[in-house]
């Protein structure tokens, strides 16, 4: 198949094509309550064609691998009708070919796990968190994805590779009179089974906090300076900085490409940005990205400057700067786009208890619950919080989102912790232009950081 | 029948096909710019079965994969017990969902249309970095059952969309319009983008405090998503939804009537049948403020002792597709407009706040009709646009908030945000917490 799919693209008039073709696994069990819903296995399969003909460029997603051939030339055909109509015409960066394979070969691969054991163990989890008289329901979720991917393209790079994906997770829902709380697990997030095994001790962690946001108080609106933990400044670095640093979504975005040039400080000297596929057991982490290009570790802020940035074949060629090895698509029905691997916020150092008794009157927030970005403009939850009230923590909050602006908050970020900590569920939504493509191999990690000024909202 | 429902037959109680297959051509603009033509060509089929009493399931790409049956089968020896029976034969509503010109639109045609757009709207913003694009999908959906049910329906959708940031700006203007029809460009709807456009051209920041909010269409879904969190049969069934127990009582400002309307004419997400293959119906979710019953697809109409509402779909909140298993939810959202303008009422609000949209809206407690957003929209002052929002968040309880609104618009546009279907006039507010200056 791999030499019909090379032939396929290489026989295509354009300047550069081409083809992706996976095969796909995924494992699902999922509980709600008591309720198994669902224990189910997707074997699904088909391809995907880029085509750059005339300085333009169309894709297009099939699940007939015998229709690879004629579809591919039509896509060829569209592209140099986008061609027709650009005055300045789309290229991609030169890449070295590649003819390798990128197998996967976790210490405990879940492939080889049975069916039965991942469904005790998932059964074991929600019996765990349905036992606390104050959880009314709980969703946990055993999720397993697996693909084997072949890429070729025009210059000759012949690649097999492979992904996986492997996490229970869940949400443990607790009732108090009228208060309903949530507060979520995650175990995993890599490609080994074993960090999925024996962990009573941090679920019963999570549970306790859920009990304990019951007799908690809503969140205060207002503007405050807070420290953010790990999670939650992994979420932060990601939704505000990370998504401004993926080219792709500043290729047409005049303004904001002049405000992020490289060189311009962007935050105080101890603040260190990276993006690294090549951290060891990460969710983000890969050898091989969706185009062909190898995994690596990219700066992108350097002592509070601009330093680097995330790329396609196609942005590094319009912006003159080095490939990254970001473009990923999460299956065939998706183009790849570029997203960040592992960010991270390298270590500082300040400690929590510098960080804490230097706010008079703000938040310690904890637990990532989610963000979103548009610009430089950004949101994030955070799972539950405490007050601080001269220099100490005081009293538990809930119920917290927040929100800022990009340059203004990493001006703002004032103190970096020592203690760099990684997540183990990744996430990261993004369209990219196209339809969201909900991306489970994201990483974040972070030390606990001080923000001077974030706009809280609450009652 | 499907060859796979009757290999079933042979081997299981009962077994339920979906099969989607779809085309779709989409055009992409940014700033001003061709960026990409897009052609996908995709099957997807799932497959249900009830095996001594169980139910298990299996996703793949054609109904004929190999193994697709056995995998459904191996899940039904692991899966709870199943407490319904798939869909059998019914009469289906009459609906016009196909159209024969949408189903021939090519990449040429929604260039053509998009090529227009640019033209009439570089003429009045000449330095606006305009994003858009056109789509086309012809989808053939095939439900059937060995208990009878035979759902088939072709359908055609078209849409198309422009926007713009505001000049150095993290938020913009964006508008859309979709339909089972070929798209004609709306020259109202391109003429309010560049008044709200010109509009952002200044910021505004508004004190913290509580103000009154005028939520646009877009906007509605800070206040419907939370409720249909709360309707969904799943929700009620596990007591999380703070709606348990409070059918017939009022729990929305009487000025509020909203229904679930699968049969919405010239709707792109107009249904004859869910996807479990049971008839859609039009429905009252909310009458007068008054909440009229939930929504329920078989396995919850079950277990709650009551039929399904023909709201079985495989959608979520927040997602959507062939592997998101059945659930109770919604097709066709709307909420019944009222009789003044919304440029009347806006001019009726001293200092308040036009919203278009809301960033962060799944981060919060939603299920309990929380939400805290930042902010997207206008600052509004003595009736007028003064600026658009900046480092402003908003914040509320629908259950509290939402029973204080001082009017509904006379006219109505689609549902935005995660809805992206139904349809909602503008809402006007009492008053929300506002964390501003």
């Amino acid at each position: 198949m791999n030499s019909t799919f090379a032939n396929v693209v290489s026989s295509l008039p354009a300047d550069y094509a081409d083809l992706r073709f996976e095969e796909n696994r995924k494992v699902r069990i999922v509980y709600e309550g008591k309720e198994l819903t669902q224990v189910a296995t997707t074997l699904t399969s088909g391809g995907h064609v880029r085509a750059y003909a005339n300085g333009g460029k169309a894709i297009a997603s099939f699940s007939d691998p015998g229709r690879a051939g004629p579809i591919a030339e039509a896509t060829c055909s569209s592209a140099m009708l986008v061609g027709n109509s650009r005055e300045k015409k789309l290229k991609v960066a030169s890449a070295p070919v590649i003819t390798e394979s990128f197998l996967a070969s976790p210490s405990r691969d879940p492939r080889k796990v049975s069916l039965n054991e991942k469904l005790e163990l998932t059964t074991h989890y929600n019996e765990l968190v349905l036992r606390n008289p104050n959880v009314i329901t709980t969703q946990t979720v055993y999720d397993e994805f697996t693909s084997r991917r072949i890429f070729v393209n025009s210059d000759g790079s012949i690649i097999e590779y492979e992904l996986i994906n492997v996490g229970v997770f869940g949400m443990i829902v607790t009732k108090k009179r009228d208060v309903v709380q949530r507060v979520r697990f995650a175990f995993g997030g890599n490609t080994d089974f074993a960090p999925l095994l024996n962990r009573e001790q941090d679920l019963a962690k999570q549970i306790e906090k859920a009990c304990e946001l019951l007799d908690a108080e809503p969140a205060k609106a207002g503007v405050y300076p807070v420290v953010l933990d790990p999670s939650e400044s992994g979420v932060f670095i990601h939704e505000a900085f990370g998504h401004l640093s993926e080219a792709d979504g500043l290729q047409n975005n005049p303004s904001f490409r002049a405000k992020l040039q490289l060189g311009k400080t962007l935050g105080k000297p101890i603040l260190n940005v990276a993006d690294d596929a090549t951290l060891e057991g990460l969710p983000g982490s890969f050898e091989i990205d969706d185009e062909g290009v190898r995994g690596m570790r990219t700066p992108l802020i350097t002592d509070g400057v601009l330093s680097g940035r995330m790329h396609s074949r196609e942005t590094a060629a319009e912006f003159g700067e080095p490939l990254s090895g970001n473009m990923r698509a999460v299956d065939v029905q998706f183009t790849p786009i570029v997203r960040m691997s592992n960010i991270l916020i390298e270590a500082g150092n300040s400690t929590f208890d510098d960080m804490v008794s230097s706010i008079d009157d703000g938040y310690y927030l904890v637990g990532a619950k989610g963000g979103q970005t548009s610009g430089d403009q950004f949101t994030f939850g955070a799972q539950w919080g405490y007050r601080i009230k001269g220099g100490k923590l005081a009293s538990m909050v809930r119920d917290i989102n927040m929100s800022g602006e990009l340059f203004s908050t990493l001006q703002a970020t004032s103190m970096i912790g020592n203690d760099v900590k990684f997540g183990e569920r990744g996430g990261c939504g993004k369209g990219g232009g196209g339809p969201m493509q909900m991306n489970r191999k994201s990483g974040k990690g972070s030390p606990h950081i001080k923000i001077d000024a974030v706009t809280i909202g609450g009652i | 029948m499907h060859p796979i429902i009757e290999n079933a037959k042979q081997t299981t109680d009962q077994a339920e096909l979906y099969w989607n297959r779809s085309h779709s051509i989409a055009v992409r603009y940014e700033n001003c710019r061709l960026q990409q033509v897009t052609e996908n060509d995709v099957s997807e089929a799932s497959l249900r079965v009830i095996k001594q009493g169980k139910l298990g399931s299996a996703y793949a790409v054609f109904p004929d994969q190999e193994g697709f049956l056995d995998n459904a089968i191996t899940s039904a020896a692991y899966g709870d017990p199943a407490q319904f029976s798939f869909a059998g034969q019914a009469d289906y509503p009459q609906l016009a969902t196909y159209d024969e010109d949408a189903a021939q639109l090519q990449s040429a045609d929604l260039i053509t249309l998009c090529e227009s757009i640019k033209s009439k709207l570089q003429k009045q913003l000449p330095n606006a970095a305009l994003g858009m694009g056109a789509k086309h999908v012809r989808t053939e959906l095939t439900i059937q059952t060995s208990n009878g049910a035979n759902a088939e329906a072709k359908s055609t959708e078209a849409s198309y969309y422009f926007g713009a940031p505001f000049r150095g700006a993290g938020t913009g203007v964006f508008k859309f319009a979709s339909g089972v029809s070929s798209p004609v460009v709306n020259d109202r709807l391109l003429d309010e983008f560049v008044e709200w456009y010109n509009w952002g051209n200044r910021t505004s920041t508004p004190s913290t405090g509580r103000l009154p909010v005028m939520l646009t269409p877009q906007a509605s879904f800070l206040m419907m998503m939370p409720l249909l969190a709360g309707v969904s049969g799943d929700a009620v069934w596990k007591k999380t939804s703070p709606l348990t127990d409070k059918i017939g009582e009022p729990v929305l400002s009487d000025r509020l009537t909203i229904h679930d309307n699968p049969l919405l004419a010239g709707s792109a997400d107009a249904r004859a049948f869910d996807d479990e293959g049971v008839p859609c119906h039009k429905r009252a979710i909310v009458k007068n403020g008054v909440l009229q019953g939930a929504i329920f697809d078989q396995r919850v109409g079950a277990a709650m002792g009551h039929p399904s509402t023909g709201n079985g779909f495989k959608r979520t909140m927040f997602g959507s597709g062939n592997e998101t298993p059945v659930n109770p939810w919604f097709c066709c959202p709307t909420i019944e407009p009222g009789d003044t303008s919304w440029r009347k009422l806006m001019s009726s609000i001293k200092e308040g706040l036009l919203i278009t949209g809301g960033m962060g809206f799944h981060s919060g407690n939603y299920p309990q009709g929380q939400f805290a957003v930042q902010a997207v929209g206008f600052h509004i002052i003595d009736g007028e646009v003064v600026g658009r929002l900046d480092k402003t968040m908003i914040s509320g309880n629908i259950y509290e908030d939402f029973q204080k609104i001082g009017a509904l618009s006379s006219e109505t546009g689609p549902s935005g945000g995660f809805l992206a279907l139904g349809e909602s006039p503008y809402i006007l507010v009492d008053s929300l917490q506002v964390a501003g200056r």
